[in-house]
């Protein structure tokens, strides 16, 4: 019975574990979703992840040690999470945790660093809300829904040649979020705001929402939303004749949306942290090992744990030892150029400074069409 | 008096394990088991003894771990205060669904009970502005045990809270058992085993499924408020159906219409599963199977009859058993 | 037409696409509850098998479109006829709670055994309509969601003719109603269970490939469609096919209208509503056993 082995097996390195040597290497510990809706995109942030401590490790780790990253589900089910957590902070002794994709299993998560006193870094997790709660060991090393709208806001009526915006957004603190704080700032650029929909996680077909949308008659429709839904989402606007161009937040540059999307995708707009089709040197050797290793384009799920472990590392580095509070305090003193740009951390660990990007879609091929950078967030 | 001697020598292994187990993993997982105690002998009461498949006990707890969460982040009242308003709170909004769907039985009642935790999940996703749906309440802090006399005493630790996980299931234990040993008791096995017999005798089916059902729901409101507190966090995914088989898993194969039975399968459902995090779907196939095949063949549950074989009688804590 | 007019033919239209598809997959539900006396919590599983079967053998084997819906329907036949085997036939006359509980351990094997397989990503199944809209008076419409339209009535109609005018049909009707005399009479119980079984599988299958094509399937697809199966049962009464097709109907389109004129989040609580209604005022459902 292979669950019987396996019990075997791990009450037997359970036991063993108290006789571990101390550490010679530096534990990093990595909550993400590796089973559940959102698993594909999560083992793509952990495959990314053990790619670059390799590379780290191989140019002699941080500190004179080796990093060692101790991956755990979180699924991205808060309860779950929390006890990946838990496991990763009294168990493996971490020095640092990456995670945990969601912004609810984030928000749980985030609990537990404060309570075990270790960092939490996350280069995914959106709700604005989480950077609000004064927690001192949380960093987001991402712009938020809010602070994108703002950056590019003002310049999509514009790129898109739109006047009348309709929102069609997943109905959770993201969707909830972005049709909250885009408005004003689409509104500057000239836009109008005709529609305001919502779909639940769990939906799989959207036909009334797109049938209300459509009678709204928008000249372009904005949206959030996760790969699954995105792909069926564009789909299905698509087949009800809604011929606006669509932008969005979420899956839209993806390699795998454009993939499952087909011709649907042509022409998709997206709102996005990072997008292979940069041009930097950072970038290009990035992508350059992912296609080798992993054999895939780099989405904006590998770009976030691009930063997230950089920084994390750079933290550890210039704390000049494996203690969680002194990485804390240097990871406040973050000032990281990388992958997208330069990151430095505000008095509520927000990240500001780094380039946003506004891809197209054409030809199979996300381009970048505008940048922008964003600023600190508005108080 | 060997039973005195049993009954205390597993009440001081209980007590001394935060002194026994040093780590804090293993100590969460104990702490989570012991609210879930408290949850599934609520369950027990009903599934066990009553004889009604109820599914919406996970929403119960979920409604539970809400109405604590929202008294402290909008009224400050601590997790003392919290509990019991979230034991009464589920236990009335039971009253109102069980006065609406108990008169129903066979399927019909199943899935009432599955259509109204979906109501509910959809309710706490949807009701933003009380609930901040997805987004769901952080910050819930562990309160602090001011006695009178004896000054302040910090709870938050992992240990200290432990023990107040362990009197509550206790408490549960002491009541479930309470109830059913005394003749309400023995009127839910009646209704069990045979309602129209039941009836003719005056017995109300719907009465004493209602006491089981509004018992068990306050079991679990009570069980969702320490969850709510020791976790931090609430959110919408406390609703989801993996609660609720989970819950049945501990219920049925731990042996359901026995306390001893659901209370040990709480903790060995809630270890294994952790133990055996790297096979996640593996896991569950084979959780799903055991389940089948124990429903099948094993209507007594797993771990109550073989505690049950494994301990002389005369060592035995008395239990109320189920045919 | 007029703007809103056209609006409203097109929340029409959507409701009849979704609306035919509960009634299919809510028909083969209440067969296997009528005949076996079994709430079928897994039953939203064999719709989620149809599909990925469907799209497995589409685009990972290559298979024509139109002879991988029969084939993928088929292989869940067959599952469905071996479940009833070596468990279903042990259950006749089992507790409800047994039988529950066995249905819902089933559903978490299942779901979690198509985890394994496929892993968790939504898949749609490739079909060779093309994906242009078609439009009548303003009101768009694509060739696949003709199909699945065509394909989920006929299903229906071949249902109800099957259920009324077979042999097998009578004699499932029959121990729908009295199962001692059906025996008593010479009718093999047995062989009833299973093709009630085989035959309530071969519908929800037959829904998850044919509605593959444009709602993605995943895992967990299968507990959403059993909920929405079990509403429109109890709407329509348990046991009853005709509330299985008028009650699948009528969900569908409270959803597309309700989700068209008010706020799409509680889309899903129309049918939970309709359910307490329908228990508080008419337990039995819209219509009778029939």
């Amino acid at each position: 019975m292979k669950s019987l082995r396996l019990v075997v097996a791990v009450a037997v390195s359970l036991a063993a574990a108290p006789f571990a040597l101390a550490q010679e290497t530096v534990r990093i510990g990595v909550v993400q979703p590796m089973t559940g809706p959102v698993a594909y995109d999560g083992n793509i942030y952990v495959n990314t992840v053990k790619m670059l401590a390799d590379d780290i490790n191989a140019k002699g780790g941080v500190l004179g040690r080796k990093i060692e990253l101790v991956v755990e589900d979180g699924a991205c089910n808060p309860a779950q999470s929390v006890n990946a957590a838990e496991k990763l902070v009294v168990r493996d002794k971490v020095v640092g945790l990456l995670g945990a994709f969601c912004s609810t299993s984030t928000a749980a998560v985030m609990e537990v660093a404060k309570k075990h006193k270790v960092p939490l870094i996350t280069g995914i997790s959106t709700a604005a809300q989480l950077t609000e709660q004064g927690n001192p060991y949380f960093f987001r090393a991402v712009a938020t829904t809010p602070m994108l709208g703002n950056a590019f806001g003002p310049v999509l009526p514009k790129a898109l040649k739109a006047k009348r915006f309709a929102f069609l957004t997943l109905n959770d603190d993201w969707g909830r979020s972005m049709q909250a704080s885009y408005p004003k700032a689409i509104e500057s650029g000239g836009g109008q705001i005709v529609a305001n929909e919502f779909f639940q996680q769990s939906d799989l077909q959207f036909l009334s929402q797109i049938t209300k949308v459509k009678a709204a008659n928008p000249d372009a429709i904005v949206l959030a939303a996760n790969t699954q839904q995105a792909v069926a989402l564009s789909k299905q606007i698509r087949e009800l004749g809604v011929t606006a161009p669509l932008v969005g937040e979420g899956a839209w540059s993806s390699d795998s949306y454009i993939k499952l999307a087909g011709p649907a995708a042509e022409g998709v707009y997206g709102l996005v942290e990072y997008v292979y089709t940069i041009k930097s040197p950072v970038n290009d050797a990035f992508v350059k090992e992912f296609q080798a290793k992993l054999k895939e384009n780099p989405s904006k799920f590998a770009g976030a744990a691009h930063n997230a472990i950089h920084i994390m590392v750079d933290a550890i580095r210039r704390a000049g030892a494996a203690d969680p509070e002194k990485i804390r305090e240097a990871m406040e003193r973050t000032d990281y150029n990388g992958l997208v740009g330069n990151i430095k951390f505000d008095a509520k660990h927000q990240a500001y400074g780094q380039t946003v990007y506004l891809s197209l879609v054409k030809n199979g091929v996300p381009e970048v069409v505008e940048t922008a950078q964003i600023s600190k967030a508005q108080p | 008096m060997s039973r005195r001697i049993a009954t205390l020598a597993v009440l001081a292994l209980l007590c001394a394990v935060p002194l026994v187990v040093r780590d804090d993993y293993y100590l969460h997982l104990f702490i989570v088991s012991g609210i879930f105690v408290v949850a599934v002998l609520g369950l027990d009461l009903i599934v066990g003894y009553v004889g009604q498949l109820s599914l919406a006990h996970a929403a119960f707890f979920a409604m539970g771990a809400y109405t604590s969460a929202l008294l402290f982040v909008r009224l400050q009242w601590s997790m003392w205060l919290g509990l019991p308003a979230a034991a009464l709170g589920v236990g009335f909004a039971a009253f109102v669904l069980g006065g609406v769907i108990l008169r129903t039985r066979g399927h019909r009642f199943i899935i009432i009970t599955v259509v109204f935790a979906e109501l509910m999940k959809l309710v706490a996703t949807n009701w933003v502005d009380m609930t901040r749906g997805f987004m769901g309440l952080p910050g819930l802090a562990l309160p602090k045990l001011s006695l009178p006399g004896l000054g302040s005493l910090d709870i938050t630790a992992k240990s200290h809270f432990y023990y107040v996980v362990l009197l509550a299931a206790i408490v549960a234990f002491l009541l479930c058992r309470a109830l059913v040993r005394s003749s309400i008791g023995r009127k839910f096995v009646l209704v069990r085993e045979n309602e129209p017999l039941a009836e003719s005798l005056g017995i109300s089916a719907f009465r004493y499924a209602m006491i089981a059902f509004v018992a068990g729901a306050a079991l679990a409101g009570a069980a969702g408020s320490l969850y709510a507190h020791y976790v931090g966090f609430v959110s919408p995914d406390l609703f989801n159906f993996s609660y609720v088989t989970i819950m049945l898993i501990m219920v049925i194969l731990g042996g359901k219409g026995t306390l001893v039975g659901p209370a040990l399968g709480a903790v060995l459902f809630t270890f294994l599963p952790e133990l055996l995090r790297e096979a996640s779907h593996w896991r569950m196939i084979t959780f799903a199977t055991i389940l089948i095949v124990a429903t099948l063949f094993m209507p007594k549950g797993i771990v109550y009859p073989l505690v049950a074989y494994l301990v002389p009688r005369r060592w035995r804590l008395s239990d109320a058993h189920a045919a | 037409m007029s703007a809103s007019l056209t609006i409203l033919a097109q929340h029409l239209l959507n409701g009849v696409l979704i609306g035919c598809a509960y009634a299919l997959i809510a028909m083969g539900l209440t067969m296997i509850f009528g005949v076996m006396n079994i709430a079928n919590f897994a039953h939203g599983e064999f719709y989620m098998l149809g599909g990925f079967v469907a799209f497995y053998l589409v685009s990972l084997m290559g298979l024509n479109y139109f002879a991988a819906l029969p084939v993928a329907v088929a292989a869940v036949v067959a599952l469905a006829i071996i479940l009833q085997h070596a468990i279903f036939r042990r259950l006749r006359e089992a507790p409800m709670m047994t039988t529950t509980l066995v249905t819902i351990g089933l559903s978490i094997f299942l779901e979690h055994v198509a985890l394994l397989l496929w892993g968790p990503q939504p898949q749609s199944i490739p079909t060779p309509f093309p994906t242009k809209p078609l439009s009548f008076f303003g009101v768009y419409t694509t060739p696949l969601y003709l199909f699945c339209m065509a394909v989920t009535a006929a299903l229906i109609v071949v249902g109800h003719v099957v259920i009324r005018r077979t042999r097998m049909g009578k004699a499932m009707r029959a121990t729908f109603q009295n199962k001692e005399a059906s025996a008593l009479v010479g009718i093999r119980i047995d062989r009833i269970y299973a093709y009630a079984f085989a035959f309530g599988a071969a519908l929800a299958a037959a829904a998850g490939a044919v509605l593959g094509g444009f709602i993605p399937v995943e895992p967990a697809t299968g507990g959403i469609v059993t909920l929405k199966a079990f509403i429109v049962v109890i709407l329509g009464g348990m046991g009853s096919f005709v509330g299985a097709i008028v009650g699948g109907l009528m969900l569908g389109l409270a959803e597309a209208l309700g989700a068209g004129y008010m706020p799409t989040g509680w889309k899903d609580a129309i049918g939970f509503f309709a359910v307490i209604l329908v228990l508080l005022f008419r337990p039995e459902g819209l219509f009778r056993r029939v």
